[in-house]
């Protein structure tokens, strides 16, 4: 038995040095699996180019009558829209907003998903039926259906709002998973001695059960921004959300406003923002299941 | 086909040196990443007309895979590299490693059927039984549902099971010994000329083993049906073989009969697998185990694979591998020392152990 | 797992009806059943205060509406109201949310605001069947193309249609199911000019009568076609990844083995063994499934103008008629947990090992 604050601290680079480990592992592994790494290197090029990208490609606001839906050309990469603007520039801005939004929902909703699928499935009885009572019920209300009749009540023009309320509905199916981890965790050895030192539920959660569920969280984190993204998009498309900033939804909702979808001319203008957005979920996908993978050596095949 | 007296069609026509399966030479082996791992070399077997043969020996002896590579169920990765296969009846010869699939198909269960280990799993969990006694005979061409089930009636009512609810029943409302028993009766649905039982009674309570050992007592003694037993229980080949072959590193080392096996065994292995089984009747003493561990299948060592563990072992051992040679009537050995185990076995005989072994078996 | 406990009854014993009846409190079914109740009021309830509760409380702002543009008093203003909304506005929240409940259980969802005459349920009734078609047809194609593929890809594993399809299944699964509508129309339409999207919009075409004769069917497939072939396309992917998987693993159960070992056809081993025991996971999938279709076809509906339940969904949102939009989102998320029910019932005849009185997994 060691002395209890020695101990905490002894767990506190244990978690931090765990983590670190875990990650120098992953890209280690990644290398390895060739698909799920090349998923990794889109997922930074496009959060890159559309955080870093604005400072150095500025976005093209001249309305120019004369060169309305070019083809692509060295400049403009992707053509350009209904009002002469350069594209591939929108392109470029349209991710921040699109991904800020995502990150913020797979953020609150991993730590609720964690946090309660943990809490639920190492306390059992009444808090786990609540909890999963809750869950049930949010479960199976459709969520998009919900986002849409939300939005007709609450102007939702502030980006992190958005992303709260995205993650406040999309942590049903993360919860479960983390519980159904952390039921099988809870009869693990490390528990019982955890117990049997009597160090605490909250200690044991965080310090015991959280670090082995690592796995679990990254891969909601993950799965997560999809929802999310593919949620925001699909409302702004819409025109439900009154934003008017430049993002890749928005671009869309133009070009269907516009007709745009409808002329041959004007391909570049729908198809730039929707191959943007395809292949960013495409690649945070790849990505997740490669971790899978990663994580999860019994998926890999021929072994 | 419908019997009503279990009597079996094709016991009264053969002759007593009817030879329904010989395998020669066989060899398989297994290929995995790190290399070719040699499970069966060489293996002789001839398995004579109501004869019980078991195949005895340790886990990675090759016994399981020398049972499934008679009936071609290998796993993708393992091959048939040499020797053959043959099947007999009815004065007919069939070379079984040439048949196509679809013969293939149906000689197996028909022919020689095949009853795995631990039958917990072995049934469709989506059929009942009767669906699968039906499929199994479907297969094989036997439409006449009413005969087949009739025949299915009886069949568990053999294996001492209620007929009716257990033909009408999901695999998962029956316990693992009622699963296994069902598997038993299903094996003999077709009346096969060659049953390969895989460690018959592992994995099951006492009573059941108990249960099972007698029906298969019965299908031997009584309908004098030709087995091929694989088990690492010695007391299993006690009670129903009538003759044992050791395995060991995919190679048979000693071969004879039972009796002739246990009281004179000439090869150091079967000495040592006879004289590890404790004694409950016994006083104190030494349990003897053999020393070491099964050798590395890709990594065989040179000349005999069992002198790593080998009391008696000596430089030739090292050197040469000794194959079959007689050392009694029937009865072979592949080592270059038996007589010394001879002698040793004078100086220390066996009588106590094998007599807890044969009493054992039938508590 | 399940015991035996369930045929133990004797042949001669409690007459069946009492048997039967204790078999239905502790089964599955029963269970499922209340389960589904619970979830239903949980819903109307929420959806009930979701609407009275909310900022921009639409019965006030109508209210006010009324008393601005129609000079109405407030005792009138809130008739009319409680009328729109089937809710009477003088009593207590408690009391009109029984109140509500009653109305709901006669069908009684309330009367449009923009269509004034209409009641709710009538809209309902007229455009819900379009969507139940089309999701419906498109989910059982998806599930059949998909469970076939993945039976396939399993079987086939690693060679060259495994790893296209595989890739062809994670691209498809992961692309948002709006646009794949667009780009439907998009290349489909209007670039390759393979579809003729103008007259494909709309459930069917004007002047239609719906009976059963061929030449409406013939119609009503087309113009449901792309919206259909959405949902395939966004849905098939996952089947087939889950169905590949799961065959794998029944491959390597023991009772396949057993099965070869019994001289059994491949062909009988691949449907009865393999198949319906690899199919059995997907089923489980199936209600989530059910859950994103639902949500999908709001967005797809909008996209391909067809006229089903989605699309009157984000009409009502974009106009602020609250009557329709509250009783329309009830109906979206009835479907949705009346399909799962369905789903879990479907599962549970499927593997037998779920029938008896046991526990769930």
């Amino acid at each position: 038995m060691s002395n209890s604050t020695a101990a905490s601290a002894a767990n506190q680079t244990g978690l931090l040095s765990q983590i670190w480990g875990s990650i120098r592992t992953t890209l280690r592994l990644m290398s390895y699996n060739r698909v799920g790494f090349i998923g990794f290197i889109m997922v930074l090029l496009i959060v890159g180019l559309s955080f870093i990208g604005p400072e150095f490609i500025p976005l093209d606001t001249k309305t120019k009558v004369d060169q309305i839906y070019l083809p692509p050309s060295w400049e403009h990469p992707f053509g350009t829209d209904h009002q002469g603007r350069d594209i591939f520039s929108q392109i470029v801005h349209g991710g921040k907003d699109v991904i800020y939004v995502g990150v913020v929902a797979a953020v609150l909703s991993t730590l609720i998903a964690v946090t309660f699928g943990t809490l639920s499935g190492f306390s059992g009885g009444w808090v786990d039926t609540v909890i999963m009572t809750i869950t049930d019920i949010v479960l199976t209300i459709p969520r998009f259906p919900l986002l849409a009749v939300l939005a007709a009540f609450v102007t939702l023009n502030n980006l992190a709002f958005l992303g709260l309320l995205l993650g406040a509905l999309s942590w049903p199916t993360l919860l479960r998973a983390v519980r159904s981890q952390a039921l099988s965790l809870k009869e693990r050895d490390f528990v019982e001695a955890a117990r049997a030192l009597d160090l605490g539920t909250s200690h044991i959660i965080f310090r015991e059960i959280v670090p082995n569920m690592m796995t679990y969280i990254v891969i909601s984190f993950t799965l997560s921004m999809t929802a999310a993204v593919y949620a925001q998009v699909g409302l702004v498309f819409l025109g439900l959300v009154p934003i008017s900033a430049s993002n890749w939804g928005v671009m869309i909702n133009l070009a269907w406003v516009r007709g745009a979808i409808f002329y041959k001319d004007s391909l570049w203008y729908i198809m730039a923002p929707v191959l943007a957005i395809a292949l960013f979920q495409l690649s945070v996908i790849t990505l997740t299941r490669s971790l899978e993978l990663v994580f999860n050596p019994r998926l890999r095949s021929g072994e | 086909m419908a019997n009503d007296s279990m009597e079996w069609s094709f016991q009264t026509a053969q002759g007593k040196n009817h030879t329904p399966l010989s395998l020669e030479n066989v060899h398989v082996v297994y290929n995995i990443r790190r290399g070719e791992v040699q499970a069966v070399r060489g293996v002789d077997l001839e398995l004579h007309a109501g004869e019980s043969v078991a195949l005895i020996g340790e886990s990675g002896s090759g016994k399981t895979t020398l049972g499934l590579a008679i009936v071609r169920l290998l796993v993708k990765s393992a091959q048939i590299t040499q020797g053959k296969i043959t099947y007999r009846r009815d004065g007919r010869e069939v070379d079984v490693l040439s048949l196509k699939p679809k013969e293939m198909r149906e000689f197996r269960w028909k022919e020689c059927a095949m009853v795995f280990q631990s039958a917990l799993n072995a049934f469709n969990p989506v059929l009942r039984i009767w669906d699968q006694m039906l499929d199994t005979a479907r297969s094989h061409g036997w439409n006449d549902r009413q005969a087949v089930r009739q025949k299915s009636l009886e069949l568990l009512r053999f294996v001492q099971l209620d007929p009716e609810r257990v033909l009408n029943s999901y695999p998962h409302e029956l316990s693992g010994g009622m699963r296994q028993r069902v598997l038993l009766a299903l094996s003999l649905l077709l009346e096969p000329q060659v049953l390969i039982l895989d460690e018959p009674t592992t994995a099951l309570d006492i009573l059941t083993q108990r249960t099972i050992l007698d029906l298969l007592r019965q299908l031997k003694e009584e309908q004098h049906f030709t087995m091929i037993f694989i088990s690492h229980d010695l007391a299993v080949a006690a009670e129903l073989a009538d003759r044992i072959a050791t395995m060991y590193a995919g190679a048979v080392v000693e071969m004879g009969p039972t009796e002739e096996l246990f009281y004179n065994p000439r090869h150091p292995y079967t000495l040592g697998l006879i004289r590890a089984v404790p004694t409950v009747a016994g006083g104190f003493e030494e349990l003897f185990s053999i020393p070491g561990s099964p050798p590395d299948l890709i990594d065989l060592p040179s000349g005999c694979p069992f002198h790593p563990r080998c009391s008696f072992a000596t430089s030739r051992c090292r050197e040469e591998e000794p194959s079959l040679t007689q050392v009694g009537p029937d009865h072979y050995a592949a080592c270059w020392h038996w007589h010394d185990v001879e002698k040793e076995l004078e100086r220390t005989p066996l009588h106590r152990g094998v007599h807890a072994i044969q009493q054992g078996g039938a508590s | 797992m399940a015991t035996v406990e369930a045929i133990r009854s004797p042949a001669a014993g409690p007459s069946p009806w009492r048997k039967w009846a204790a078999t239905i409190a502790r089964s599955y079914l029963f269970r499922k059943l209340l389960k589904t109740a619970f979830t239903v009021f949980a819903v109307t309830t929420i959806i009930f205060f979701l609407i009275r509760l909310l900022p921009g409380n639409p019965v006030e702002q109508y209210v006010n509406f009324l008393l601005v543009n129609y000079g109405l008093t407030y005792h009138e203003a809130l008739d009319q109201a409680a009328a729109l909304f089937s809710i009477d506005l003088n009593q207590p929240l408690a009391l009109q949310y029984v109140q509500y409940l009653g109305n709901l259980l006669r069908g009684d969802l309330g009367t449009s605001i923009l269509s004034p005459g209409t009641e709710v349920s009538a809209i309902i009734k007229r455009f819900l069947p379009w969507t139940l078609f089309s999701v419906g047809t498109g989910l059982i194609i998806s599930f059949i193309i998909g469970m076939a593929l993945g039976l396939l890809m399993a079987y086939r594993r690693e060679s060259l249609l495994d790893h296209v399809l595989t890739i062809l299944a994670s691209i498809l699964s992961s692309v948002p199911d709006y646009l794949v509508g667009i780009m439907l129309i998009v290349w489909l339409g209007v670039q390759w000019k393979l579809a003729p999207i103008a007259q494909m919009r709309g459930s069917m075409s004007p002047g239609m009568q719906p009976n059963l004769s061929f030449a409406f069917i013939k119609d009503i497939f087309f113009h449901a076609a792309l919206p259909i072939t959405t949902y395939i396309l966004t849905r098939v992917g996952t089947w087939m990844l889950s169905m590949k998987s799961s065959t794998i693993a029944a491959l390597e159960e023991d009772y396949v083995t057993v099965a070869r070992a019994r001289g059994l056809k491949d062909s009988r081993i691949t449907t009865a063994y393999v198949g319906r025991n690899a199919s059995l996971p997907l089923f489980t999938q199936f209600a989530i499934t059910v859950g994103f279709i639902m949500g999908g076809s709001v967005l797809i509906e909008s996209i391909f103008q067809y006229q089903g339940i989605g699309r009157v969904l984000i009409d009502s949102v974009q106009q602020r008629d609250y009557p329709v939009m509250q009783g329309v989102f009830l109906i979206i998320t009835l479907a949705v947990v009346f399909a799962n029910f369905f789903a879990d019932i479907l599962y549970s005849w499927l593997d037998p090992r779920i029938k008896l009185g046991g526990q769930e997994e």
